[in-house]
């Protein structure tokens, strides 16, 4: 859920002009400077990969780069951290992959 | 581009900048390295780019200004970039970085090093806590602040530290429903009695706090003390949490159990000093637990037991953003001197300018270090079952299988196990793993000791790695050639 609220500690914010990202196939609507992670958790995604040991679902965990439990594909290149990168207009996100170090 | 400096400064949070500025003030050749797209580190963190913010606060102020200052300074800065190993260099009495990022050299030597790479989140498990859903505090202020997203709707915080009551002030102003916050230290105001002459003084740090507080009491959010969040259900996302109590010796209190639906929980046990570059050189450390760990041992400038490499702020044991920028500007006097750009009286001076203000956010930190240090007994909530290394998806019952075999340290359970040898490299395992060490041998975390780490320090691309093998191989050719 995106804040709009303004606040004492959060000041009004306007978000970069609007893009659009494939997310697992579907056209969804982004902002420039939002982060592939701010734009799932914004289309209620939580799961963003699966454990290929295991299966168990991982998601954002650290939000700063240090844990890697964020890894998407991002346009064909897998093992991405959602955290860490910032949304393009037409990029290509895929959720399910998490493929095999 | 040119791939000899003077200096490097590895991080620009608040002790790298001040440490970046210090040193090309005083006519040093400076390159500050910084992983992310935007000066500020985590504390001083900024809007992306292609966001307009209106913040007037005085803490953007203060950063504002120390941009300000590296902007006008001779400092090249080299953003997105990992420096992901430190080797001695090819002259002696010089170090090689090894980076990787767009459009920056592969190497770089350095006559010295000023690490500044900050801090991260301490976890403990708990049945649960890999579950989507549960994120750090680091994550949620994160999210907040730099990206105006709300984590969850339906939250409940658990940890220790002022850091947890900023992260449940934001998530209430952001609109999330914060159902409780369970912080796992009690007494604070009886134990907080003595160190009254280290907050004096703190005024701004102390009224950032009572708006948290009152932020919190205005929504009628429980702070519940001495409390935790003891485990976590839920099948793709968290959906129900169980809160104890916890008792003198801060084990959980079975009958105070409460359970409590939410589809977020925050965790943040405070934090941990990232030093793996310090580790990976094999600088000395010393244990602190107050101040987050093992951290490397430092003599007056902040030089660390390799000549010329010197560490400061977070990384080198938590202390905050005050402190980080006064030791930052030590290393910076430090650094110039031991490269003749400034005469030794300067230095001095520099540095015993500093020394008031270093002494009392020593002392505060003492404080926030002995109130609310991750309580031991809390690494006892994690089950058979609980994966403890999240990349590897090594469970505690397999951690203990290998410590039952004979494993010693925290290298031999990830010989056995593999704990600590996925993506993060142990950062966020490494220190439970000692804990669950100490605790089933019956050892001190001294004598467990740490994980060992060798480059690459952050995963890259295996090709990056060979090139800098045949440039050493060129490097090492040519000088048999002389």
């Amino acid at each position: 859920m995106r804040i709009t609220k303004i606040t004492t500690n959060l000041p009004a914010l306007r978000r970069g002009k609007t893009i659009e990202v494939i997310v697992d196939g579907r056209r969804v609507e982004a902002f420039e400077g939002e982060l592939v992670s701010t734009v799932l958790q914004a289309e209620n995604i939580c799961i963003f990969g699966r454990k290929h040991t295991t299966g168990r679902p991982s998601g954002i965990y650290c939000g700063m780069g240090v844990c890697y439990e964020c890894l998407v594909t991002i346009d064909g290149t897998p093992n991405i951290r959602a955290c860490q990168t910032f949304a393009a207009d037409q990029m290509v996100i895929e959720t399910t992959g998490n493929v095999k170090p | 581009m040119k791939d000899n400096v003077e200096l490097v400064v590895v991080g620009a949070g608040p002790a790298g900048l001040e440490a970046a500025i210090t040193a090309s003030q005083a006519g040093m050749d400076v390159v500050l390295i910084d992983t992310s797209p935007k000066l500020g580190g985590q504390y001083f963190k900024q809007v992306p780019e292609s966001f307009q913010s209106d913040d007037r606060t005085g803490n953007q102020a203060k950063a504002n200004k120390l941009f300000q200052r590296l902007r006008s300074s001779t400092v090249k800065v080299f953003h997105n970039t990992l420096v992901w190993g430190i080797f001695e260099g090819s002259t002696p009495g010089t170090w090689c970085l090894t980076l990787y990022g767009p459009g920056v050299p592969e190497r770089i030597n350095a006559r010295a090093v000023i690490l500044a790479t900050g801090a991260f989140d301490r976890s403990i498990p708990f049945p649960g806590w890999d579950l989507p859903g549960v994120i750090t505090a680091g994550a949620a202020l994160t999210m907040i602040k730099s990206q105006r997203i709300l984590p969850g709707k339906r939250v409940i915080l658990s940890g220790t530290g002022p850091l947890l009551l900023e992260a449940a002030a934001l998530l209430i102003e952001g609109g999330a429903e914060v159902v409780g916050v369970c912080e796992s230290a009690a007494n604070l105001i009886w134990r907080g009695i003595p160190y009254l002459p280290a907050v004096w003084g703190q005024w701004g740090r102390l009224r950032e706090g009572l708006g948290y507080i009152k932020t919190l009491a205005g929504a009628r959010v429980p702070y519940r003390l001495g409390s935790a969040v003891t485990s976590a259900r839920g099948e793709d996302r968290v959906n129900e949490v169980t809160m104890a109590k916890l008792d003198r010796n801060k084990k959980p209190i079975p009958q105070s159990e409460v359970r409590q639906a939410v589809d977020t929980v925050v965790i943040g046990y405070n934090l941990t000093p990232s030093t793996e570059l310090c580790r990976q050189l094999e600088c000395e450390l010393e244990f602190d637990g107050g101040r987050g760990g093992f951290i490397p041992r430092r003599n007056e400038r902040m030089e660390t037991s390799c000549p010329g490499i010197y560490a400061v702020g977070d990384c080198a044991g938590i202390g905050g953003a005050e402190m980080a920028r006064i030791e930052g500007r030590i290393a910076g006097y430090a650094a110039a001197g031991k490269l003749g750009h400034m005469p030794e009286q300067s230095v001095l001076r520099g540095i015993s300018r500093e020394e008031p203000g270093l002494r009392h956010e020593q002392r505060f930190a003492e404080l926030l270090g002995d109130l609310f240090s991750p309580p031991a007994a809390l690494y006892t909530l994690a089950g058979p079952d609980t994966i403890i290394c999240r990349c590897e998806q090594v469970t505690l019952g397999q951690i203990r299988e290998a410590i039952s075999y004979g494993a010693q340290s925290v290298s031999d359970v990830k010989n056995m196990v593999r704990s600590g040898m996925g993506n993060c490299q142990g950062r966020t395992c490494g220190s439970i793993v000692a804990h669950i060490l100490a605790v089933q041998t019956g050892r001190s975390l001294e004598d467990v000791r740490y994980l060992n780490i060798r480059p690459p320090v952050h995963p890259v691309p295996i090709n990056v790695v060979e090139e800098h093998q045949q440039g050493l191989r060129n490097l090492e050719q040519g000088m048999a050639r002389e």
